[in-house]
């Protein structure tokens, strides 16, 4: 069980990561476009439909990846007081009640989407002769069915977790704040830090 | 423990029943009460810790296929789908989302160009006579750097790290040391380039251009707010911040400094000059000399360079002459490019307006623009954009300069005069660490809002600007390798794609919502209390300041806004105006106990003793003080849309 989570959270993260590194290119491909703007006075008129693409295309890519790292928002208020079953009981009802039937609406939804913009070979009309848009389109039922699958596993590690009684171990990725790696980076040690303990208790003291 | 859960989970209970017990009996429900009855569950299910992107594109998806059922029946699915597919095209194909990946790219490269350590050392050593000075560099050196980044709880650990010790050493209070923090991480979320702001700009229909002029000033007053009340403190209660000792303000000097000061006083560029032309035995190269003086008549030179080229754009013979912003935005439109990446390149140049000790030249005046853009007179020159050279080439004659110019230009050389005079080594050694540190981050920060801000390029522009600008950064900090740009690649797409899901999922939600007409019931609802402006407003900021407890501002933003902004016009409120307000609400609900983030990040990181208390209790005068200054902002809007409306009418 746990070999298919890492698994498909794997394949999750390999392509979330592929697209992610859309938005380098989406900042190279804008100052380009601005010192072609401005300075060689030669805008592209695909310029605009093109980042428009990287950028959604990054996110809607993106969204099933989150989810195999919980990275999606939660009002963790209450939440993160929660026992791990009652945690995994909740999260089960609601994946079953809102979240499969919303992706799998949207995933639906968007094959049909895009598919009439394959038959007519859609293009963007925000210029004349705009670029292809359909492939961009296709994007829409492809993430949606990369979160179905995400979430069929995020659903089995809800079930795992009621039954034992603790969450299924999560591979691991970059986070925002690493604490480690930040003392790293300013060369903080966790003696120094236990050092100071003794400062703060004499300050207590001298207040008492 | 378990207390609490049943508690909570109670009082969730409660509002469900509620909900349903205030609708009137299922016979007699219109599609409104459907409406109201949603907005009731969705915050139970928010509050369940359900990804809330889901929760929002679940329910959405189910109440607007009740809402089309009600119509015709035999198209309601096919409706539903058609709304959802749209509303996520819609989203995906945002030109004001679009900067949200493009800024937060630019902050977690900033954020791995590690230049905090720098930047708190330079700023504690330049304050070092104000009372309070490490708290005080604290809170500026938050402000710079949250600005940058715009990531809360990186700065707060790191500032946990640095500051704290520092701070705890020198005999702060523990209480005071953590307020700083605490609140200083928090300013990225108002000062611009936000997060935040965008987001709200993308819900409200607000222009974020006009939103960051708008909190441009109140994130600065919030800061200055914070440093006053810190240096007040510390004044009336030197216990709590005791100054530093010798020691730590202990600047070495180089040794050829040692010797100029000891034979010819301590005045850097007469004491230079003198050593250039030999006067002196330093021992040192010449060019070691040269380039030391060269450091020191930067703000100078700069000055000189602004104040030149101020005078040429006002007293540029262009014709229908409205404002110095206006003439700016014309004569800078050619070089945006160079001076976003430009003025990386050369941090020292720029900074002429924001060093000088009376900061009058830097801030109030329309040449600021010019000292933010002043590396790139040159260059500009040299690009000889048509507009310009036609101008200058058809009409001849200039216009006499206005007074604000003389006076600017006086003030100014009066300043940079009393600069000069007491500018001695230890000043020297200590404006070389902020070239260092500060001004590259400010040039940044400045070059990237003065673009979006003068209207010379696009948000999005901008933050890819930026974003460059960070990359450069860290390459100039020889930080930069193919580690450091894949996490922050990887971090940005997480990032991204949790605000941009939630947006796909409220964008769904608020369309059901709008299609039961819970909207029209909640308008009628409101009307019919009769309320003044000002109850209205002071009923806003209180419902947004409790939902801060419980939720995120960006749930609380993209679920509730399309709430109140149709409400907005009924009491002539301006929404960019009302942005303002709920941004410098909502973080006060990032210091807030007991939900508040910040705390939690700074004990992470702190030594054991240091209880959540404490923290707590350390942030509570700086919430204070953040409700001071939405009380301000709010008597005096000014403070926040002057600028708007002077850039513009």
């Amino acid at each position: 069980m746990q070999k298919l989570f890492l698994f498909v959270d794997k394949v999750s993260t390999k392509i979330g990561h592929a697209f992610s590194w859309l938005i380098l290119a989406l900042t190279l491909l804008i100052t380009w476009e601005v010192f072609s703007r401005y300075v060689l006075d030669h805008p592209h008129p695909w310029a605009f439909d093109v980042m428009i693409m990287m950028y959604g295309g990054m996110f809607m890519m993106a969204g099933a990846y989150t989810l195999s790292k919980n990275g999606h928002v939660r009002g963790d208020v209450l939440y993160g007081f929660f026992p791990p079953r009652l945690q995994a009981g909740l999260d089960l009802a609601l994946y079953l009640l809102f979240f499969m039937p919303g992706v799998i609406a949207l995933a639906w939804a968007g094959y049909g989407y895009a598919s009439e913009s394959w038959a007519i070979k859609e293009i963007s009309n925000i210029t004349s002769d705009g670029p292809p848009i359909y492939p961009f389109k296709t994007i829409i039922p492809l993430a949606g069915a990369m979160l179905l699958i995400q979430g069929c596993v995020e659903i089995l590690r809800c079930i795992v977790c009621l039954q034992t009684g603790a969450w299924p171990r999560r591979a691991d990725d970059v986070e925002e704040v690493d604490v480690e790696k930040l003392k790293d980076m300013v060369n903080v040690k966790d003696e120094d830090i236990a050092k100071l303990d003794a400062l703060v208790v004499a300050q207590e003291g001298a207040h008492k | 423990m378990r207390k609490e859960i049943y508690f909570g989970l109670t009082i969730l209970i409660a509002v469900v029943v509620g909900v349903f017990v205030l609708m009137p009996p299922p016979s007699e429900m219109t599609n409104g009460h459907l409406g109201l009855l949603m907005l009731g569950l969705i915050v139970v299910a928010i509050m369940l810790g359900f990804p809330t992107a889901f929760t929002l594109m679940g329910m959405g998806m189910i109440f607007a296929w009740l809402a089309f059922r009600s119509q015709n029946p035999n198209l309601a699915v096919q409706q539903t789908l058609d709304l959802m597919v749209q509303r996520a095209y819609s989203v995906m194909s945002n030109d004001v989302l679009i900067s949200i990946p493009l800024f937060v790219f630019m902050g977690y490269l900033v954020e791995r160009a590690n230049l905090i350590e720098k930047l708190f050392k330079s700023l504690h050593l330049a304050m070092a006579r104000v009372p309070g000075s490490l708290a005080v560099a604290t809170v500026i050196t938050c402000a710079v750097f949250a600005t940058a980044t715009g990531i809360v709880g990186a700065v707060v650990t790191l500032m946990g790290l640095l500051a704290m010790p520092a701070m705890l050493k020198a005999g702060y209070n523990t209480r005071l040391a953590a307020g700083a923090i605490t609140a200083g991480g928090c300013l990225g979320i108002l000062i611009p380039p936000s997060v935040l702001l965008i987001v709200y700009g993308a819900t409200a229909g607000v222009s974020v251009v006009k939103l960051y002029a708008g909190a441009f000033f109140p994130g600065i007053m919030l800061a200055g707010l914070y440093v006053g009340y810190i240096v007040v403190v510390a004044k009336l209660n030197p216990q709590l911040a005791p100054p530093l000792a010798e020691a730590d303000r202990h600047v070495p000097l180089p040794d050829y400094a040692e010797k100029i000061t000891a034979s010819f006083g301590n005045n850097v560029v007469r004491g230079l000059v003198a050593g250039v032309q030999g006067k002196v035995k330093t021992d040192a190269p010449s060019r070691t000399l040269m380039s030391q003086l060269a450091i020191a008549l930067l703000p100078a030179i700069v000055f000189t360079a602004a104040m030149g080229l101020s005078y040429r754009m006002v007293t540029a013979p262009i014709e229908a002459v409205t404002t110095d912003a206006v003439q700016m935005g014309s004569g800078f439109s050619s070089d945006e490019a160079k001076s976003a990446s430009g003025g990386l390149q050369e941090p020292p140049a720029d900074d002429g307006g924001l060093k000088e000790p009376p900061p009058e030249g830097g801030l109030k005046e329309p040449p600021a623009a010019e000292a933010v853009k002043a590396p790139a007179p040159a260059t500009q020159a040299a690009a000889a954009k048509p507009k310009a050279s036609a101008t200058e080439a058809t009409t001849g004659e200039r216009v006499p300069a206005p007074t604000a110019f003389w006076i600017t230009l006086g003030l100014g050389t009066v300043a940079l005069l009393a600069f000069y005079a007491i500018f001695n080594f230890v000043r020297l050694e200590i404006f070389k660490m902020l070239l260092g540190s500060f001004f590259p981050l400010a040039v940044l920060i400045m070059a990237v809002l003065g673009t979006i801000v003068f209207g010379l390029a696009t948000p999005t522009e901008a933050a890819a600007m930026g974003s460059m600008g960070g990359l450069l950064l860290a390459a100039a900090y020889r930080r930069l390798n193919i580690g450091v740009v894949r996490e922050s690649v990887y971090l940005t797409a997480k990032t991204s794609a949790m605000v941009c899901w939630l947006f796909v999922g409220s964008s769904i939600f608020s369309a059901a919502f709008a299609l039961l007409g819970g909207q029209e019931i909640i308008n009628k609802w409101v009307l019919s209390m009769d309320l003044t402006p000002v109850q209205f407003m002071l009923l806003a900021q209180a419902i947004i300041f409790l939902l801060g407890w419980p939720l995120e501002w960006t749930e609380i933003i993209v679920i509730f806004m399309p709430i109140f902004i149709p409400l907005l016009p009924h009491f002539n409120i301006d929404p960019l105006f009302f942005g303002l307000l709920v941004a410098l609400n909502l973080q006060t609900a990032f210091l807030s106990p007991p939900v508040a983030m910040a705390a939690f990040y700074l004990k992470g990181v702190s030594p054991p003793h240091v209880t959540l208390n404490q923290i707590f209790l350390g942030m509570l005068p700086f919430m204070a003080i953040q409700v001071v200054a939405l009380t301000l902002l709010y008597i005096f809007p000014g403070i926040g849309m002057w600028l708007p409306s002077v850039l513009y009418k």
